[in-house]
């Protein structure tokens, strides 16, 4: 029980993340695939951003770090989350946005040239 | 001064639980536009309204600021949101919704 | 890190993300897909990321529903259910999900627990950043320090990955010679006369003021939440609402294809450009403390902070101009004379 509660990020995002590759696999529609792997996408940045969180620390923005004299003041590393896994994740945010307006490009031209967005008829109209 | 804080946070939050209630519980889809205009628009002012009083419990330039920018989300807030439930309200009619007759239940939507 | 707001959001997120793959509806599916990435944001604001929170809610509920929409206004809203086919495929996926489920959850015996501050990953170089950031930056926001500044070539490759995307989508769907366009039927019959004068109105009004605060997310990088990427999109979905509420028209009149690829590239040259000022001055590239020479009256540690300024400008306006691609392709699919 104890293992459980101190752990309960690592179930969550490992559900969200077999959620995102079920509908990947087994969903019929395009775009519903599409989403999918945008749910993949986010339980990954759950997991890194749950990685980086520290219990009683505030945000990675040093308070009062106006001014010279804040350069020299005591920092205590313990007080602020981890900025590292914050930081790879924004540049994971920003490219599944690129990832997925590609994506959602070739699903368009998916349907200009075959009229459908359902795999099976797109497997039925290439035979 | 607390207490006002309080009162203003309970009305917004018990504000927006009637409005779930409402978009859930009416029958047709003019109603529950209502429903979540007016009551999602007031209760995010009101809780809002709460948040920017408690940033002027002591009054130094940095608290001024960030009750001001709260301030300012309150205005922006107001000025959009029944914008978006016009907007929403207007492709409704647009596609054909049509308004709850009190003797066909069941219908409408 | 309180546990019980962290196990209510995920609940309702779990509860999300299964609604957005079961609805059968795309326009639906887009909504609640919306609704799953405003969720997760604040689940991250919990957590203590503050950045990744406000890059998810501009960039993951703003732009991408946006997209989705449009595709959906293009293509088809429905999303055909088979009673009884695809029964192999569904086993397939649920069995491939279920055992990598079990593979991910045994390897969890050797992590450590949840927000615990001795956890190895905080331990050996992310003090260094913390301890040192204004000393050797003077810049308060240590996520846009590590950045902008200690970890500046990632971004510059990330910025590079946005122009491609933008040019991919050009090049998948751009139609500019009358013999490629087919005659698909239009999905829906836009009523041509239908203008509103309420909501064209406020969102004229309210353009500026998204900008504005666009702008202001930009500069404030450096002391608050934000930072390049969250203000170029911003500035991109404030083009966007005018898109939708008037006509397509009238954002490719302010905003031309030349104009937004030509600013997209502005933004990445930008970004090298001080890169290679850098080099040019005898310091490493992208080391942004030779530019006290240039700059007058900085030092080495406040040069960094303008450096860094400067490449959070280059990446706002890279990112806008790409945003702004990629929406009026799809909207129009490809042939950008009018669309959503």
């Amino acid at each position: 029980m104890e293992y459980l509660v101190s752990h309960y990020n690592y179930w969550i995002y490992t559900l969200l993340m077999m959620l995102g590759l079920y509908a990947m696999l087994a969903k019929n529609n395009l775009v519903k695939k599409v989403i999918g792997m945008s749910i993949f996408q986010t339980a990954i940045i759950v997991f890194y951003v749950s990685i980086g969180a520290k219990r009683e620390a505030t945000i990675p923005i040093i308070a009062h770090g106006h001014g010279s004299d804040a350069a020299h003041a005591a920092i205590d590393a313990m007080h602020y989350a981890n900025p590292l896994p914050h930081v790879l994740m924004l540049t994971a945010i920003v490219v599944s946005v690129g990832t997925l307006g590609v994506a959602l490009a070739i699903c368009l031209g998916i349907y200009r040239r075959y009229n459908t967005l359902e795999e099976d008829e797109i497997q039925e109209q290439l035979q | 001064m607390n207490i006002l804080i309080i009162i203003l946070l309970v009305a917004g939050v018990f504000l927006f639980l009637a409005t779930t209630i409402g978009l859930l519980r009416f029958p047709d889809f003019y109603s529950r536009m209502h429903a979540a205009g007016k009551g999602d628009t007031l209760s995010s002012l009101l809780m809002l309204l709460g948040l920017a009083l408690y940033e002027f419990h002591e009054l130094n330039l940095a608290t001024v600021l960030v009750g001001g920018k709260i301030l300012l989300i309150t205005v922006f807030i107001f000025m959009a949101s029944p914008t978006a439930t016009h907007a929403i309200t207007d492709a409704g009619f647009e596609s054909g919704a049509r308004p709850w007759q009190k003797e066909k239940t069941g219908e409408g939507d | 890190m309180i546990w019980q707001i962290d196990l209510s959001v995920l609940t309702l997120i779990v509860i999300c993300g299964f609604a957005t793959i079961m609805v059968k509806d795309l326009l639906s599916a887009a909504i609640i897909f919306g609704a799953y990435s405003f969720l997760m944001c604040l689940l991250w604001t919990e957590m203590g990321a503050v950045d990744v929170a406000f890059t998810e809610a501009s960039v993951g509920a703003g732009v991408s529903t946006i997209l989705f929409i449009a595709t959906a206004f293009q293509t088809t809203r429905k999303v055909k259910s088979r009673k009884k086919g695809r029964i192999f495929s569904k086993i397939v996926g649920l069995t491939a999900a279920v055992i990598m489920g079990l593979v991910l959850l045994a390897a969890q015996n050797n992590f450590p627990g949840f927000a615990d501050p001795g956890s190895p990953a905080s331990l050996h170089l992310s003090p260094y950043y913390i301890t040192k950031t204004l000393i050797d930056t003077a810049v308060p926001n240590m996520v846009t320090s590590v950045l902008a500044d200690y970890r500046g070539f990632d971004t510059m490759f990330e910025t590079a990955v946005i122009f491609t995307a933008g040019l991919a989508v050009i090049a998948i769907l751009r139609r500019v010679r009358l013999a490629d366009r087919c005659d698909l039927p239009e999905p829906y019959t836009i009523s041509a006369g239908y203008q509103d004068t309420i909501i064209r109105f406020i969102s004229r009004q309210l353009v500026p003021f998204i900008q504005l605060f666009a702008l202001y997310v930009v500069a404030h990088g450096h002391h608050s939440p934000g930072g390049g990427f969250q203000g170029g999109v911003i500035l991109g979905a404030s083009f966007i609402l005018l898109a939708i509420t008037y006509d397509m028209d009238l954002l490719l009149r302010r905003v031309n294809e030349k104009w937004s690829v030509l600013l997209g590239n502005i933004g990445v040259l930008i970004y090298a450009g001080i890169g290679f000022i850098c080099l040019l001055l005898g310091a490493n590239f992208l080391d942004y403390s030779i530019l006290h020479k240039i700059l007058p009256a900085t030092g080495p540690v406040m040069a960094r902070s303008h450096g860094m300024l400067g490449i959070e400008i280059g990446v706002a306006i890279a990112v806008m101009a790409i945003v702004i691609t990629i929406y009026a392709n799809l909207a129009s699919h490809g042939k950008l004379d009018k669309g959503l």
